[in-house]
């Protein structure tokens, strides 16, 4: 009666979670920053988890060579032991990443509970935690992670991942709760019969696909946290835990003072670039993410 | 006498990605000076885009792509459709006014409403301070506030109500010969609803403006208005003065709009809504666009889209091959229909 | 109840008390639901909790500082065992025989004093005069990137707004996320080593540190521009980390205010889209960024250590790597509360200032009348 119908698809029958992927690089290559960053972190997570399988540990090392230029030998030239700066910075991504990704889980999913639950509870449980989010977002949160890294001394992956996400929880946290509350405003009105068990199961099977994109948005800003902290904290030298790593290679460098050396500029700038690509990679993908979830959230 | 206003065969069209959308087609319509027309409809009708066309405010996906609209005043006649950008801005607001829907958040929230006032008059060359602060006064009492509470108040603590009043006089404010109002009264509770109607009212009659008065409410409408359009799927069918839509209506869609008044006295009942939707404004029907829910239609109908046409009483069109139909049907119900005004 | 006898009225009278002094001890009251004082109160407690949280750190964590300085002083056998007790707990400032609820107390009453306790490294230095001395050259170095940075990445985001989907605007968005994904330590890293050593652009050694030696501190130019001289390096990567966020930020949020009712009807009455831009969009869009300026001060001061360390910088920042190196813990702690507080008092004057700005909040809002 009214629109004309649309025009019937074709039968498809792939199954809906491809066809959303599909669907998501469709709108993804619309944004070509997006795609970049998007292409960026599957070159990386190539790189740092793939490409270590095929290229071995440096077994001799040339001593003779250190600190060398780049040339067709060594494509990054080679640092102060003579090891060839390209191998390292393929087995150096490895550490860096996994402590990101889980440290954002781990900060996502204590967000994502503290939030719920403080929302479903209420009153002074609420206010409490609340508090305390708001002062874990007032402090500086680089001075304390590095107070906490030297007194606590995490010496390995996991240990270090709950010290980074001791601080990174509370802005997703507040996000999250802030939905739940919408939400528990409305089955409050149309459905006061539901069980208090029903209302939790609703809430659990509501908001979190509708948080979704805010969830996947913070999973990868959180990422993107981590490696800024974890990078400073290893510099310093406050992570003493061995292997090849990034930030590894640029803490050596500084108690090399290759810094102020011109032959050991690829050495030290390797690494930062490595860094700073995977940074950035991240950032422009989280962009284009927020850019696509957006709109459609804006319309609701 | 040239009317103040004059809408000659306007047609808008919305840029979409499934297509252009005719929000507005041939529309016209002219306004006399002192007269004020309501407009009705539905949303989606177009009223508002119409309405913003006249100030050429519309969205940048908008385009007009037929017709002029022309306004005249002492001195000249211009066309907004191509007037230029510093004129316009004069024409804004001086020559002619318009007062938005949800006038709620028509003020911005972080300057005071006196900053408001004075950027207004200063954006149209009045300098002196002191001035604008007695109009300022003198316009505020005209709708019944305190001038010495509102100028100093910032917008979150005046009452909707109070943000409408306010609107009005500042509408005020350059003695425009037009005055648009879009909705001035939807989002108002029912007794502000009244204040408000009849302040505008008395201000009509003691200062002489003429008005457009855009709503979806026929009751209220025909209150202030001398004229009406009613407008479906972005043109007009039918075009009548007051009395004439509600003891003489032309038009299937007319009727239906009057028998979905709701009235306070008399028998209850007989009060329908008019059953489906308005059409899909990219792919219009070839035929009339009221056909799906019009009770009169007949094959003729689908044919082409009917003209705007007189009917048997003098400067009343309707868009409608069936109008004298409706005539009939109308004059046995002529009592029930005109019962409608009294309890309005 | 009603008063029937006039002692009843008396014990109706006493549960409700209307005195003077009494209606005004419940005025002050009512200030506390003042947006204002409620900051102070939540700037209080952030202070408060994170000492506290830090007493313990340090008290009660395993292999604690205090039980390390004390295995220290006592592995050459130069002390006994209460001798080098004592000697740490002085450091600290906590005195270990009494039970820790008194330590916390009598550690709180010390801070609210401004005794941070003594340096580890340098015997008997107090921690709040070494902290005093280095804090302020930071605060100046963030503080002036960090205004600067803000008030060209407003005027830029607002731009790239209005101009939307333009070159320049493409330029500034891709712009801004490039450089807000570089870590600040690392322009610092990179000046140093690309313009600085690589190509010679910036004569990294004659900038470092705060001053230059044999200039007299004073409101001279000479001392003032040398320090100018100095602080340019930190106030530039300073200023480079943050910009892109505000760009970024700045530039969403006009485009959110340009859609907003109140834009469209300042238009239908006549405004200029000058005055528009500046009083109504822009200083609607800019409302939300005021409120990060603090958040952002923390997170840069976070990369002072690093930052300070590249350029020699004699900041806060420097003087805490040298305390992680040197396991100066009281140093340390020192530090984080002051900077802490640093941070909190930020947060309160950007809260003040957002009061002030945004008329919706701090004063008795509402609708009054019809």
């Amino acid at each position: 009666m009214t629109a004309a119908a649309l025009p019937r698809r074709s039968d498809r029958t792939l199954p809906r979670q491809i066809e959303s992927a599909i669907e998501f690089l469709r709108l993804l290559s619309k944004r070509p920053s997006g795609l970049i960053g998007f292409i960026g972190i599957v070159f990386f997570l190539v790189l740092a988890f793939i490409a270590p399988i095929f290229v071995p540990n440096q077994v001799n090392p040339d001593v003779t060579a250190l600190y060398e230029t780049p040339s067709a030998q060594h494509l990054l030239g080679t640092d102060n032991s003579g090891r060839d700066v390209l191998n390292q910075i393929v087995q150096g991504g490895k550490e860096i990443i996994s402590v990101a990704l889980i440290t954002a889980f781990l900060t996502t999913l204590i967000a994502t509970v503290l939030g719920a639950i403080s929302a479903l509870v209420g009153g002074k449980f609420d206010a409490i935690l609340v508090g305390i989010a708001d002062i874990v977002l007032t402090v500086p949160p680089l001075i304390v992670l590095i107070v906490i890294s030297a007194l606590a001394r995490p010496t390995n992956f996991l240990a270090l991942a709950l010290v980074l996400s001791s601080l990174g929880w509370a802005g997703l946290m507040r996000q999250v709760r802030a939905q739940v509350l919408t939400l528990k405003e409305r089955d409050y009105v149309e459905a006061a019969r539901s069980l208090d068990l029903g209302l939790t199961h609703i809430v659990f099977r509501e908001i979190l696909p509708n948080m979704r994109s805010y969830i996947v948005i913070h999973f990868v800003l959180a990422m993107t946290g981590a490696i800024y902290a974890q990078v400073a904290l290893i510099i310093l030298g406050l992570v003493p835990f061995s292997g090849k790593n990034w930030a590894l290679m640029l803490y050596f460098a500084n108690t090399q003072g290759a810094f102020y050396f011109k032959d050991a500029f690829w050495f030290v700038f390797s690494p930062i670039l490595a860094i700073v690509l995977l940074q950035l990679s991240l950032v422009l993908f989280v962009n284009a993410l927020e850019d696509i979830f957006n709109p459609r959230l804006r319309s609701s | 006498m040239t009317p103040v206003l004059s809408v000659r065969d306007l047609s808008i069209d919305y840029r979409t990605r499934r297509g252009p959308v005719h929000a507005v087609r041939d529309v016209s319509f002219d306004i006399a000076k002192g007269e004020t027309v309501a407009i009705i409809g539905e949303s989606g009708s177009g009223k508002t885009t119409l309405a913003v066309s006249l100030i050429r405010l519309s969205p940048r996906s908008a385009r007009i792509t037929k017709g002029a609209i022309l306004y005249t005043n002492a001195r000249e006649t211009i066309d907004i459709r191509t007037v230029a950008e510093d004129e316009l801005r004069q024409y804004r607001w001086s020559e002619c006014a318009m007062v938005f829907q949800a006038a709620l958040n028509s003020f911005n929230p972080v300057i005071n409403i006196w900053e408001q006032f004075a950027d207004t008059a200063r954006a149209h060359g009045m300098k002196d301070s002191a001035a604008i602060h007695a109009r300022a006064n003198e316009l505020l009492d005209l709708v019944h506030l305190d001038p010495a509470r509102v100028l100093k108040a910032y917008p979150h603590e005046l009452s909707g109500g109070m943000k409408q009043r306010v609107l009005i006089a500042l509408s005020l404010l350059l003695e425009p010969q037009l005055i648009i109002l879009d909705e001035p009264t939807t989002a108002l509770d029912i007794l502000t609803q009244r204040a408000i109607i009849d302040l505008l009212g008395t201000l009509k009659k003691k200062l002489g403006f003429s008005m457009i008065f855009i709503s979806h409410d026929l009751s209220i409408a025909a209150e202030l208005a001398d004229r009406m359009i009613t407008m479906y799927a972005g043109t007009v069918v039918e075009r009548a003065s007051v009395t004439d839509l509600f003891y003489r209506p032309r038009h299937p869609y007319s009727v239906g709009l009057l028998r979905a008044v709701p009235r306070v006295s008399g028998a209850m009942g007989a009060v329908e809504s008019i059953p489906g939707s308005p059409p899909d404004l990219i792919r219009l029907p070839p035929g009339c666009t009221y056909i799906p829910r019009c009770p009169l239609a007949i094959a003729a109908c689908a044919d082409r889209e009917p003209d705007l046409v007189p009917v048997d009483t003098p400067d009343h069109d309707a868009r409608c091959i069936r109008w004298k139909t409706v005539a009939e049907q109308v004059g046995t119900a002529e009592v029930a229909v005109a019962e409608k005004i009294a309890t309005a | 109840m009603a008063a029937t006898t006039p002692a009843d009225a008396k014990m109706v009278a006493q549960q409700y008390p209307t005195t003077p002094r009494a209606s005004r001890a419940r005025h002050i009251l009512g200030y506390w639901r003042h947006p204002v004082a409620q900051a102070i109160l939540k700037a209080f407690l952030t202070v408060f909790v994170t000492t506290s949280i830090t007493f313990f750190l340090i008290r009660l964590m395993p292999g604690n500082p205090i039980d390390i300085k004390i295995d220290e002083l006592t592995k050459d056998g130069l002390m006994t065992y209460a001798e080098a007790r004592s000697q740490a707990a002085s450091l600290f400032s906590i005195d270990l025989d009494k039970p820790v609820l008194e330590q916390y107390i009598s550690f709180v009453g010390n801070l609210a004093h401004g005794n941070l306790g003594y340096s580890f490294v340098s015997q008997g230095t107090p921690v709040m005069g070494i902290v005093l001395a280095v804090l302020p050259w930071t605060l100046f170095s963030v503080g002036t990137g960090l205004l600067l940075s803000f008030s060209i990445g407003v005027f830029l985001g607002l731009f790239a707004a209005y101009n939307r989907n333009t070159k320049i605007d493409h330029i500034l968005s891709l712009g801004g996320s490039i450089i807000s994904a570089v870590p600040n330590y690392f322009i610092a890293l990179l000046i140093v080593i690309v313009l600085g050593v690589e190509l010679r652009w910036v004569p990294i050694t004659q900038m470092r540190g705060a001053t230059s030696p044999g200039i007299q501190p004073g409101f001279t130019p000479q001392f003032v521009g040398d320090v100018l001289f100095h602080a340019a390096l930190p106030i530039s990567v300073f200023f480079l980390a943050t910009l892109g966020h505000w760009i970024l930020g700045m530039k969403s949020a006009t485009i959110n205010a340009l859609e907003e009712d109140y834009v469209n009807a300042a238009r239908a009455r006549g405004l200029s889209d000058g005055r528009i831009m500046t009083a109504y969009v822009g200083r609607n869009a800019v409302l939300p960024l005021v409120t990060q300026l603090a958040i952002t001060a923390g997170l840069a001061i976070g990369g002072s250590i690093l930052i300070e360390q590249y350029f020699v910088y004699q900041g806060v920042g420097l003087r805490l790597q040298a305390a992680v190196t040197q396991r100066d813990y009281p140093v340390m702690q020192g530090i984080l509360l002051m900077v802490t507080l640093a941070v909190v008092l930020a947060n309160l004057a950007a809260d003040l200032l957002y009061s002030k700005l945004d008329p919706r909040i701090g004063r008795a809002g509402g609708a009054t009348g019809t």
